[in-house]
């Protein structure tokens, strides 16, 4: 916290020395603002004595790491980074338009026209679309040429949206900040570059590199942002997990960075179950859910909680993973089911019973799906593993895997006669 | 010092006087008249000019024309520069290249290619070693190819399992994998803990009852052994698993137990001050 404070005391000096006059539009709101006295801080100290700050910190100004971490376990995270929380804790919070920096008042007047600019464009463009909508097919030249046409007018009428706002400041902010709207285009635009900045990288990566796109399906281009949670913590794609930590189902976020509502299959495919008979391996479906409702705002999915009536195909089985065998994948794949239509739950469901050796590229021809989401994670034996097959009754638990011997080769003579 | 034109006639004079003594030892004369000879003749030149010491200088090398030619001095810097046919040139062969053609069985293990640098890359079921020798890691069939898809110029090896397989394999298509295993039974570590505890015996001996357990003792027993040193003692690696049979615990360090590593430091404190007042107290001692 006293670094944090150190930090930021130059700056603050600097805003309350220099502008001691200030501007005159500003005295009239804040007189005590630019004084050279910290005045916020007694202000906060004087409401405090009601309700001491310990008690009930403020997200945006706490900077203990005791009361952070109190805020967090309450659910509520710290606004910002802790040198910024304590900057504010002592500055005036002016707002954006008002701060005194001829600069960056200039530089936001160049924004704002430019915000102008491209909220003309929009309008026009809406208009353009209402025009050629009304138009009959013949007279736009076709409905193939129509159909085209309006759809090129709205991915540029969307890019606009975005371009408008992408460059204000306030957005920027709120989006840093964790405010953002989702169910805006720009701040969806914006959680989308950055989740493809980094961590649908490491998906990808780990998806490829653990060979789970040519094995369980051939091709995935993720398009929506996954969260595994197993008892309230995040796996990260790739990671092992503990077989007693697997026996409940997990939670799922999946962030749509699209507008509008999409159903989604989603399936959690074993595809390592060792298979001694045929020397090789099998898959396992380990749970199969169908018209699950996403949307960029509604994110949220428990598969212990989708309904059994209409939605759960097969139930959550814990994954184990016999004593020997080398690691299981579990991959977990988020399917958009076709034009977003909600598929037939009972004929699924009497179609799709055996988990053994259900392929997801079967389900993905069977069904019309696509793959828009991908997580991964892995189970090995562990301690927990042999208590976990016995409570589900797992056929071959006291059985292990041990390597096969492989014949070598027949002795080969290094300098057989003809050599010599 | 000398101008050309007076020493062209001294030169005329020392090649007579060099062929003279030959002349004269061919003749069997004496030798003594001969070097008499030279004195008198050096004497006659100092007469003519100044350059006596000049004359003597160049006369003496000339006894041994022919051994000059052939003594040759190599010093070490300049032999440590190689000869010019050296054979360092040519080093013995490292014997690289394929130790296993295409089609060949190979188990894992079985090195296929031998190389320095990555002339071959490593394909299907295949790996590479250290010093980039290629190896099966699977029992098949060795296959040289080319994959563009993985990589445009690259040339990997790899193992098929079927004596007429293909690669590269799509790159949409499941991996072909082999288990490799066999299933056996096994004793899960709890019924293993459950069963070690032995029942306890009971031994009526001269010196009363003995309450015992018996598995645990046979174990011992089993343990103790002679080694050498002609001791009968247990092995090095049971003792040290004796904390671990015992269930004794260590504790995982956790940084951020502040309070038990203020004890700790404290407890070095006075450990060490402890030992610095008996040293101190040993000094004095030896002082008194």
């Amino acid at each position: 916290m006293a670094h944090c404070e150190r930090a930021s005391k130059p700056l603050l000096q600097c805003l309350q020395k220099t502008y001691t006059k200030g501007l005159p539009g500003l005295q009239l709101q804040s007189t005590r603002a630019f004084q050279s006295t910290a005045l916020a801080r007694e202000e906060a100290q004087t409401e405090a004595k009601s309700t001491p700050f310990h008690k009930s910190p403020d997200p945006a100004l706490v900077t203990s790491p005791r009361l952070e971490r109190r805020l967090l376990r309450q659910g509520i995270a710290p606004v910002g980074s802790r040198r910024r929380r304590a900057a504010l804790q002592g500055s005036s919070n002016i707002p954006f338009e008002q701060l005194p920096f001829q600069c960056f008042q200039e530089a936001r007047k160049v924004l704002i026209a430019d915000r102008e600019e491209k909220v003309r464009d929009i309008q026009s463009t809406s208009e353009k679309i209402a025009r050629l909508q009304a138009l009959s097919n013949e007279e736009a030249g076709g409905l193939q040429v129509k159909k085209s046409k309006l759809r090129a007018m709205e991915l540029h009428l969307e890019h606009l949206k975005i371009l408008a706002d992408v460059n204000d400041p306030l957005v920027k902010k709120k989006f840093e900040d964790g405010q953002g709207d989702l169910s805006k285009p720009i701040y969806r635009y914006l959680a989308d570059r950055k989740w493809r900045e980094y961590r649908r990288k490491i998906l990808v990566q780990r998806i490829t590199q653990m060979k789970v796109i040519p094995d369980v399906l051939p091709h995935c281009d993720p398009i929506v942002d996954t969260k595994l949670y197993f008892n309230r913590s995040q796996v990260q794609p790739g990671e092992y997990v503990n077989a007693k930590v697997s026996t409940t189902a997990p939670k799922l976020d999946v962030q749509l960075f699209e507008g509008g509502e999409k159903l989604v299959t989603i399936a959690v495919v074993d595809s390592d179950v060792p298979n001694v008979e045929k020397d090789g391996f099998d898959f396992k479906m380990h749970y199969l859910a169908v018209n699950v409702p996403i949307s960029a705002t509604n994110t949220k999915v428990d598969l212990a909680q989708l309904s059994g009536e209409s939605q759960v195909v097969l139930p959550w089985e814990p994954p184990v993973a016999q004593k020997g065998s080398p690691y299981h994948r579990l991959s977990l794949f988020i399917l958009e089911q076709k034009d977003s239509e909600p598929l037939d739950f009972a004929a699924v469901k009497a179609k799709e019973t055996e988990r053994e050796n259900m392929l997801p590229r079967t389900l993905q021809a069977r069904y019309h799906l696509k793959p828009i989401g991908a997580h991964l994670f892995r189970t090995q034996w562990d301690e927990t593993t042999f208590e976990v097959m016995k409570q589900i009754g797992f056929p071959e638990a006291n059985m292990e895997l041990r390597r096969k011997r492989v014949e070598p080769l027949p002795y080969k003579r290094r300098n057989p006669s003809t050599f010599r | 010092m000398f101008q050309p034109r007076f020493l062209a006639p001294l030169r005329a004079l020392e090649r007579g006087l060099t062929r003279a003594p030959t002349a004269a030892i061919r003749n069997n004369n004496n030798y003594n008249n001969t070097s008499s000879l030279l004195r008198t003749t050096s004497s006659i030149l100092s007469a003519t000019s100044n350059s006596s010491i000049l004359t003597q200088s160049k006369l003496t090398p000339l006894a041994s024309p022919t051994l000059h030619q052939f003594l040759q001095v190599r010093h070490a810097s300049h032999a440590s520069q190689g000869t010019a046919n050296r054979h360092s040139r040519d080093p013995a062969g490292k014997r690289l290249g394929a130790k296993r053609t295409a089609g060949e069985y190979v188990v894992p293990g079985c090195i296929i290619f031998r190389q320095r640098g990555t002339k071959w890359f490593p394909g299907e079921n295949c790996a590479m070693g250290r010093d980039h020798t290629i190896y099966a890691a699977e029992a098949g069939y060795v296959r040289y190819y080319l994959d563009p898809e993985r990589h445009p110029d690259r040339k990997y090896i790899g193992v098929v399992f079927e004596k007429d397989g293909k690669l590269p394999t799509p790159k949409n298509a499941p991996t072909r994998r082999k288990l490799n295993r066999v299933a056996v039974r096994f004793e899960p570590e709890e019924e293993v803990a459950a069963a070690k505890q032995g029942d306890l015996v009971a031994k009526i001996g001269q010196d009363g009852t003995q309450v015992g357990s018996a598995t645990k003792v046979e174990a011992a027993q089993a343990a103790v052994q002679l080694r050498p040193g002609y001791m009968y003692r247990e092995a090095n690696w049971s003792i040290g698993r004796a904390a671990e049979k015992a269930g004794i615990t260590a504790k995982p360090y956790n940084r951020k137990n502040r309070w038990l590593a203020w004890r700790k430091r404290t407890a070095k404190a006075d450990r060490l001050a402890q030992m610095k007042s008996l040293k101190n107290k040993k000094k004095k001692k030896g002082g008194k």
